[in-house]
């Protein structure tokens, strides 16, 4: 294995994915099992599903248009809108469940009004709870998180492609970092977070600095694995 | 009986360094016999020890879930165990890898283990100093979770391929796809006894025996992949040990929660003037 200018750009894209994954996951309105009672704002699982289910729609979506192109934008662009749709999809059909199902007014607890519509947030938030359903605010945060991870998933997956020439290595390869990343980023928000007007997203930079430092030291050895036969 | 799972860390019966030694011996120790012995004997039915040394491996991982999860991570038990099989995933096809490319794919194992418990103390270092834990035995936690997803994944994969050659590794479990079984099946041994069994009363043999039985059932699964991939003997061999194994610890497990089980006490009806 040489280390020539080539396998520094595809560790540097590697390195750049795993934090696109980290971040990523600050902007996804995870709720956890309150939010699956209806009892907190957002979708109700937890962090590593979502980032796992987003993250692996969007390297299906990639690996799909790797396999009649070798260029990196349409690569990029089918995982970001991959992963885009199927948290997308999640939110829309999970925001139907609260709203004919539950009966659930959607409400962010954690902002007075919300930020992109301006609508009032705490006369609809039910006492005793922390917020219920998914507002546009958490949709929209939710929607720009897909697209990190997504992009991030394909810019984990592309150099690993390049370097190994295996597709079901590279991606399982991929999960593996990637969900090293999310795991990460979910133990910096403790579990739960509504998106970016959440105050809980000011610590991102401590999961930018931890992913940095996993994933450098994850992305050496990726480029060195070779696609066997 | 002292409360599990509060802060100070679990209690247990078991030490962990001794737990740590069966589980990374015992998976080594099957990875290699099983290897050694197909090669020399020129078969591949003795690909079952390799599951058996997973399965120790995996009760290793469980019991540093119990032991990290006991001071309450905020994010469910799943999160730590797809960490877990994340790191050991890596760990794994680098270990194979750079042994293949350095000649010598005996050695696979032993590098694969290394990098992922060196990875493993890293990440912990990280939660810890980074992201403000404190947890006291986050690093330990998290190289022996480290290092139990790299053998378990290298075990199971093992009991697929028949063979510790990355080429053959690769042809058999990455391609064909088995290692997402290997996968989820080796996460839910590590990471599901302790989230089925936390709580205030949880105790340390249960935990394990629950470990064992997913573990064993995980046996069932990678056997059922090795009917495509080795001869049939040996898948057959791995299936019908990982059954009874399963129901072994599955009448074992199922004494333990009886054991623990809360007494239901018969009260009878209301009395008439209550009513």
């Amino acid at each position: 294995m040489n280390f020539d200018a080539l396998t520094i750009v595809y560790i540097l894209e590697i390195i750049v994915g795993g934090l696109l994954v980290g971040i990523g996951v600050h902007f996804v309105p995870v709720g956890g099992a309150p939010a699956a009672m209806a009892q907190a704002t957002g979708i109700g699982t937890g962090t590593v599903q979502l980032a796992a289910g987003s993250g692996l729609t969007g390297l299906l979506a990639a690996g799909l248009m790797m396999s009649v192109t070798d260029n990196i934008w349409p690569i990029l662009a089918s995982g970001a809108v991959g992963a885009m749709i199927m948290m997308d999809a999640t939110m829309m059909t999970g925001g139907w469940i609260y709203a004919y199902a539950v009966g659930a007014p959607f409400a962010s607890a954690k902002v007075n009004y919300d930020p992109i519509t301006g609508y009032s947030q705490p006369p609809y938030v039910a006492p005793g709870t922390v917020g219920q359903g998914i507002p546009t605010v958490c949709f929209v945060s939710g929607t720009i998180g897909a697209f990190m991870g997504g992009l991030g998933g394909a810019m984990i997956y592309y150099p690993l492609m390049m370097t190994n020439h295996n597709p079901s290595l590279s991606a399982l390869f991929a999960i593996g970092i990637f969900l090293v990343n999310a795991v990460l980023a979910s133990w910096n928000i403790q579990g739960t977070i509504e998106g970016f007007h959440d105050p809980k997203f000011k610590r991102w930079p401590k999961a930018f600095r931890s992913c940095l430092v996993a994933t450098l030291i994850l992305a050496l050895v990726a480029v060195t694995i070779t696609g066997g036969a | 009986m002292t409360v599990g799972g509060g802060a100070g860390g679990a209690p247990s019966a078991i030490d962990p360094k001794k737990l740590r030694i069966y589980g990374l011996g015992g998976a080594l120790v099957g990875i290699y016999l099983a290897a050694i012995l197909n090669s020399v004997l020129g078969t591949d039915i003795f690909s079952i020890l390799a599951a058996a040394g997973a399965v120790a491996a995996a009760v290793m991982g469980a019991n540093a879930v119990r032991r990290v999860c006991g001071y309450g991570i905020g994010t469910g038990v799943p999160s730590i165990g797809m960490l877990a099989l994340g790191m050991g995933i890596v760990g794994a096809s680098f270990g194979l890898s750079t042994a293949e490319q350095l000649g010598v794919s005996m050695a696979g194992v032993i590098i694969a283990l290394i990098y992922a418990m060196v990875f493993g103390y890293i990440v912990g270092a990280i939660a810890n100093k980074v992201m403000g834990f404190n947890i006291p035995i986050m690093e330990e936690g998290l190289t022996d979770l480290s290092g139990a997803g790299a053998m378990a994944i290298i075990g199971w994969s093992y009991a697929i391929s028949g063979s510790l050659a990355y080429a053959d590794m690769v042809a058999k479990v990455f391609n064909t796809g088995y290692l997402a079984i290997v996968f989820i099946c080796g996460g839910l041994a590590i990471l599901h006894p302790f989230n089925a069994n936390l709580g205030p009363d949880e105790k340390q043999d249960r935990t394990l025996v629950d470990g064992l039985m997913v573990g064993s059932l995980a046996v069932v699964a990678v056997g059922l992949c090795s009917l495509a991939t080795l001869s049939t003997i040996a898948a057959i061999i791995t299936i019908i040990v990982g059954v009874a194994a399963w129901y072994y610890f599955y009448v074992w497990y199922y004494r333990l929660v009886k054991r623990d089980a809360a007494a239901v006490v018969g009260t009878g009806l209301l009395p008439p003037s209550a009513l």
